[in-house]
């Protein structure tokens, strides 16, 4: 099962299915409510490798993740544009798009025994711009 | 990987990779926004060993990191200028610079099965001047 995910703002950020690990999406509803509540919200968990380029590659776009989570509130572009697939089997499972997104948190890992650095990316769809996320799938690439 | 420490203050302290042994930058952003928050922090955790010095070297600079964690706020010393480097085959994979780097938590930890200690830092940039942090990397060095 491979991923990708696609950032678009005032730069595009690709990450490709030799980087990202893991996708977990989630809708926020409360739990407590009674009848179908009107607070919902939705949240995306990225996981991925921070690769280091050999052989003269470019380097990957990990960084560019880490420098969106610290565009301040004031500025228009802390909401970007976010895509994410799910292929298998030369088939799309799952195409999420989120227009408005913005980040609560970021984290990235570096050890000495292990080869490369691990990065977690969570997002949030702008809650009263909730009706813009589309979540299509199920054709071929 | 290997993982540099250096932070500058009123001393200088450096500790390369045979002694970091983990690094967590981590982007501290309330969970539970509903939009994009102004409340935002980072927080970096640094994990190293305490070595013993032997053949007559200098000791490791962790005493004086340990001596930064109790500088008291009164102080203008208890910020301090923090650099992390990330080096992976000949190149800078990432370069974060703390420029008003304070201490949160410090911890050090000795057992008689170890050879060497652990210390843990935690540390936070200033939340006013979270402008000034910077996030650099993917070039080549060494």
């Amino acid at each position: 099962m491979g991923f990708t995910v696609k950032v678009e703002g005032p730069s595009t950020i690709e990450l490709g299915t030799t980087s990202i690990t893991g996708v977990k999406f989630r809708t926020d509803i409360p739990h407590d409510s009674n009848a179908r509540s009107t607070d919902m919200g939705s949240t995306v968990t990225i996981t991925g490798k921070i690769l280091t380029a050999v052989d003269g590659d470019p380097f990957d776009s990990t960084r560019q993740l880490g420098l969106w989570a610290l565009v301040p509130a004031e500025k228009s572009d802390c909401y970007r544009k976010v895509s994410i697939e799910v292929i298998a089997a030369s088939q799309v499972v799952r195409k999420y798009t989120y227009p408005n997104a913005f980040v609560v948190d970021y984290k990235e890992d570096y050890g000495d025994v292990e080869g490369v650095g691990t990065f977690t990316l969570i997002i949030k769809q702008k809650k009263d711009k909730m009706a813009q996320v589309a979540v299509e799938g199920g054709y071929s690439v | 990987m290997g993982l540099r420490l250096k932070i500058e203050g009123s001393e200088s302290i450096s500790l390369p990779e045979t002694s970091i042994t983990s690094v967590v930058f981590g982007a501290d952003i309330p969970h539970d926004s509903n939009a994009r928050s102004t409340d935002l922090g980072s927080t970096v955790l640094i994990k190293g060993k305490i070595l013993a010095a032997v053949d007559g070297e200098a000791a490791d600079d962790t005493s004086k990191i340990a001596k930064w964690s109790l500088v008291p706020a009164e102080n203008m010393d208890c910020y301090r200028r923090l650099q992390i480097d990330v080096v992976n085959a000949s190149q800078i994979v990432r370069q974060i610079s703390v420029p008003n780097a304070f201490v949160v938590d410090y911890q050090e930890d000795f057992t008689d099965e170890t050879g060497a200690g652990v210390f843990s830092l935690l540390v936070k940039q200033k939340k006013d001047k979270m402008a000034s942090l910077k996030f650099e990397g993917g070039f080549s060095g060494e």
